[in-house]
């Protein structure tokens, strides 16, 4: 191993090394035991990604100026990296568990699809941020810690992880996670301090409970100081201005009214035939009995014997007999005509039932 | 002894047979309660009993399930029978050597008729050769469906071109000279012209509720479109009446009870539409059968009870231009020049004549023009129409819509579309399909009943809606079936399929990157079906 930092000045004589020739030479560097890197960056892309070190324990270390996208894209453990300045889009892309510092901003798409270690930003971050984050329970809980706020439709689809968006410098802002941010959020937990606006459907907002709080005042305490904000820290440990965003569990639908509380409730009152019927719009069960028959019997006592096949042969014991008078009870009776089948001397009829409501 | 006679009704002629397992019945008697068309009876059938052939033999009386032989107590097919049973013992078969219909013309002397839909499905659907296929894939970035937000809704109303804005300058501001065609924002699929009286109270009111609800809890502003029958003076006098676009057609049902209603109204409808005809029976008037006029429906229509037919034409009128004069200015009349007025013809060889002839309307009093294409469904029909006259929606929706391209105009008068959507159940595609090819919407009755529990089809199930039997509730006026429709059920499943349509709209519109409505993004479609990539002038793919 050798402990002297890599300098490396990407512009030289008005000439800018290409991201292939700096990623080479930092590559060519690492493989000659170097661990630490300074680099003065002139856009280029993906610094500080996909590498390790020669023996595989050591860290590799980079402080880079003015990168390009996708700073510290698919970095692995070990890997510390600290941006001074802002940061275009994708800084940790992928990442697989660099510890990565922005001293400044974000671009858009910040921590998409972070799987590992931890990033800190000190400014804003653009929209998407967060997206994909997801975790392998074999592996440590990626975290991402925002001071300021995010763009729109960060953290969609996020799978796992922890968001931290401290809030800090938004006053008068609506919304510190933008519009419709969470879209798709299966996983995870983002912890944000200031208004929320507009976040999908498919999360819900809670207070903070012991847990919460107690991973807050560690991190945050790391956190500033990475960030060189101790100073910060007392303001922004009041936790009352704090919720935690989670997903609702896949089972759970959004709420509604049905139609029917919206007839009972909302409707105009009696139904709008309510002029010209009266339904207490009850439904009749297949088959039914009493008004809500198709066919009802009728008994004619002329041939009657008293032989009593019909009372025998009613499925639902409809039919009684009284005096040598024979009916069949309404709210028994469904009309099917088994007596007026069985009927020796058809003394059953079978009548439409057929009528209007009124 | 009952003999049999040749020209004699014979269960083989009858479109179902039942089909009845006498060892798995418990007689119960559920089925032949339920059975709305008393297409099957409890009877006693003699079984001989087993004899060595030397004694007189003796026989067994046993209770079974039969089918009727008639033709008005016929079996439609409708299935009520094996729900109920508790055994499986029931069933009703198709009868594939069916001459119901002759019978019935043979002896009654009458054309068929029949409700439903038509059942001769010979055609094939053209939608169904479509697809959607530009997708985008790394090209313009496709919409995630599930996070953008779209605009779905579509004009009602005529819009005016630029050039007849007739705005002038005011103290250095741009100021209209004239007042605008009124102009509604609509949800893309209007619910309905189904007439209280073709379907039962229970129906229409459910129809009402969800249109209602999906308005004001799901903020999408659907649009009811009451048939022909009249709405009920309850519904006018309401705030909801707003949702409603009230229908005159040639019969004129209801209108009297409207104009009285008038002056109580406190919001005006949402437009009127005036049915020339219907996509079902073109070249018929509305048809509804005295069984289902019940004494609220005469009430309404102001008729006694008796088979109600509406004109086949609406009887004052006699060339487009006079219909833009009068049915047009008076509808605009009614209610101020401040309610859109659209019309609604059957797809026909002469409807791009008609479309053509209303683009000119000098007076922007036609506020859009509906096409009902030949699988729409009715309440009831003759058969001979429903099956036999007609045009497909798909190539007539085209080509007004094209007309209207090649002068510079679409858009100014909204196309609608109708007419058999959702058949093959993809009601979203095909709507999605229509839109493409230059509707600003469409309109359906038929998937609402689908969505209500209607349980015929397009193969001859039931289709019984003119017989004021309906085994579902929905197209009949007597009680004891009426109430077998759960009105907050149908109503709730009508919000739920408009919720699930709203999501598959837009599960198209973003891959093919609209955020509003692709009306006429003809672009994004494409058919392996050559005459139908001509035709609609759509991208041929093979």
């Amino acid at each position: 191993m050798k402990n002297e930092t890599v300098k490396i000045q990407t512009l030289t004589d008005n000439k800018r090394m290409s991201t292939q020739e700096l990623l080479q030479l930092i590559n060519s560097k690492i493989d000659e035991g170097y661990t630490d890197f300074d680099i003065e960056a002139c856009g280029q892309h993906n610094i500080g990604g996909s590498s390790w070190a020669c023996d595989k324990i050591s860290s590799l270390n980079f402080k880079i100026t003015n990168p390009g996208q996708r700073v510290g894209a698919m970095a692995l453990p070990h890997t510390n990296i600290y941006v001074e300045g802002s940061a275009p889009a994708d800084v940790g892309w992928l990442n697989s568990g660099a510890t990565i510092v922005v001293n400044g901003d974000c671009g858009d798409t910040a921590a998409h699809c972070a799987a590992g270690g931890k990033i800190y930003v000190s400014g804003r971050v653009g929209t998407r941020s967060g997206a994909l984050m997801k975790h392998d329970p074999k592996f440590e809980l990626p975290e991402f810690w925002v001071l300021k706020n995010t763009g729109s439709f960060s953290f969609e689809f996020m799978g796992g992880g922890i968001g931290v968006i401290c809030g800090w410098d938004c006053e008068g802002y609506e919304s510190v996670l933008g519009s419709r941010s969470c879209v798709g959020m299966v996983g995870g937990t983002i912890y944000v301090r200031g208004n929320i606006l507009n976040v999908a459907d498919c999360v819900k907002i809670e207070n903070l409970d012991d847990n919460d709080i107690e991973f807050l005042k560690n991190g945050l305490k790391d956190f500033l100081n990475k960030i060189n904000h101790n100073d910060l820290y007392d303001k922004l440990i009041n936790f009352e201005e704090w919720k935690k965003i989670i997903p609702l569990p896949s089972n759970v639908k959004e709420k509604r009214i049905t139609a029917s509380e919206f007839r009972k409730n909302n409707w105009i009152e009696g139904g709008i035939f309510g002029d010209f019927i009266h339904d207490d719009f009850k439904v009749f069960p297949m088959p039914a009995v009493g008004e809500g028959r198709v066919r009802i019997p009728k008994w004619n006592s002329e041939n009657c014997i008293d032989c009593k096949v019909c009372l025998n042969n009613c499925p639902n014991s409809a039919i009684v007999e009284n005096n040598k008078l024979y009916s069949a009870c309404d709210d028994k009776c469904i009309g099917c005509g088994i007596c007026a089948a069985v009927c020796p001397k058809k003394c059953w009829e079978m009548i439409s039932n057929r009528c209007e409501i009124s | 002894m009952d003999a049999v006679k040749i020209n004699q009704l014979h269960l083989d002629d009858l479109p179902w047979i039942i089909e009845y397992d006498e060892s798995k019945c418990i007689q119960c008697g559920k089925c032949s309660a339920v059975c709305s068309f008393g297409a099957i009876k409890p009877v006693i059938e003699n079984r001989r009993i087993h004899s060595n052939g030397l004694q007189k033999p003796s026989f067994n009386k046993v209770l079974v399930i039969k089918q009727q032989i008639s033709l008005e107590n016929y079996c439609r097919g409708c299935g009520m029978c094996s729900r109920v049973c508790p055994n499986g013992a029931i069933k009703a078969v198709r009868n594939f050597n069916d001459k119901y219909s002759v019978r019935y013309r043979a002896a009654k002397a009458d054309s068929f008729k029949k409700g439903g839909r038509s059942n001769l499905n010979t055609e094939g659907r053209t939608l169904d050769k479509i697809k959607v296929g530009r997708i985008s894939q790394m090209t313009d970035p496709s919409l995630d469906a599930a996070r953008h937000q779209f605009e779905l809704r579509t004009p009602f109303g005529r819009i005016l071109s630029a050039d007849k804005l007739n705005l002038h300058n005011e103290n250095g501001e741009m100021k209209l000279s004239n007042q605008l065609p009124p102009n509604r924002w609509i949800y893309p699929v209007i619910m309905g012209d189904m007439s209280i009286g073709a379907v039962s109270w229970r129906m229409w009111e459910a129809m009402a509720i969800a249109t209602a609800y999906l308005n004001e809890v799901m903020g999408l502003p659907v649009r009811m479109c009451t048939g022909e029958g009249g709405i009920p003076v309850r519904l006018l006098k309401s705030k909801y009446v707003k949702y409603m676009i009230l229908q005159i057609a040639s019969g004129h049902f209801g209108w009297n009870r409207i104009i009285q209603a008038m002056p109580d109204m406190t919001e005006d409808p949402a437009g009127i539409l005036i049915k020339i005809g219907q996509g079902a029976k073109p070249g018929d008037g509305g048809l509804l059968m005295a069984s289902k006029v019940a004494k609220y429906v005469q009430e309404i229509r102001g008729v006694p009870r008796a088979d109600l037919l509406s004109p086949p034409t609406h009887q004052g009128l006699y060339s487009i231009e006079e219909s833009v004069q009068k049915m047009f200015l008076s509808m605009n009349a009614a209610f101020n020049f401040k309610v859109p007025v659209a019309i609604k013809v059957a797809a026909s060889v002469t409807s791009v004549s008609v479309y053509n002839n209303l683009l000119r309307d000098p007076y922007n009093i036609v506020g859009g023009f509906f096409i009902d294409g030949l699988a729409a469904g009715t309440g009831a029909a003759h058969e001979i129409s429903l099956n036999h006259t007609g045009h497909p929606i798909t190539s007539k929706l085209r080509d007004c819509y094209l007309a209207a391209v090649h002068q510079g105009r679409q858009g100014e008068i909204p196309l609608f579309a109708g007419g058999g959507l959702g058949q093959t159940g993809s009601f979203a595609a095909d709507a999605f399909k229509l839109i493409c090819l230059g509707a600003n919407g469409v309109f359906t009755g038929r998937m609402l009943l689908e969505i209500a529990g209607c349980i015929g089809n397009d193969t001859g199930k039931c289709n019984a809606c003119n017989s004021g039997l309906c085994p579902a509730g929905i197209a009949t006026q007597d009680l004891c079936l009426t109430k077998r429709l759960d009105i907050d059920a149908v109503a709730q499943n009508i919000v739920n399929y408009f919720i699930a349509t709203d999501i598959e709209l837009k599960k198209l519109m973003g891959p093919v990157g609209n955020s509003t409505l692709p009306i006429g993004r003809s672009d994004a479609l494409i058919t392996v079906d050559k005459h139908v990539a001509n035709r609609l002038d759509i991208q041929y793919v093979c």
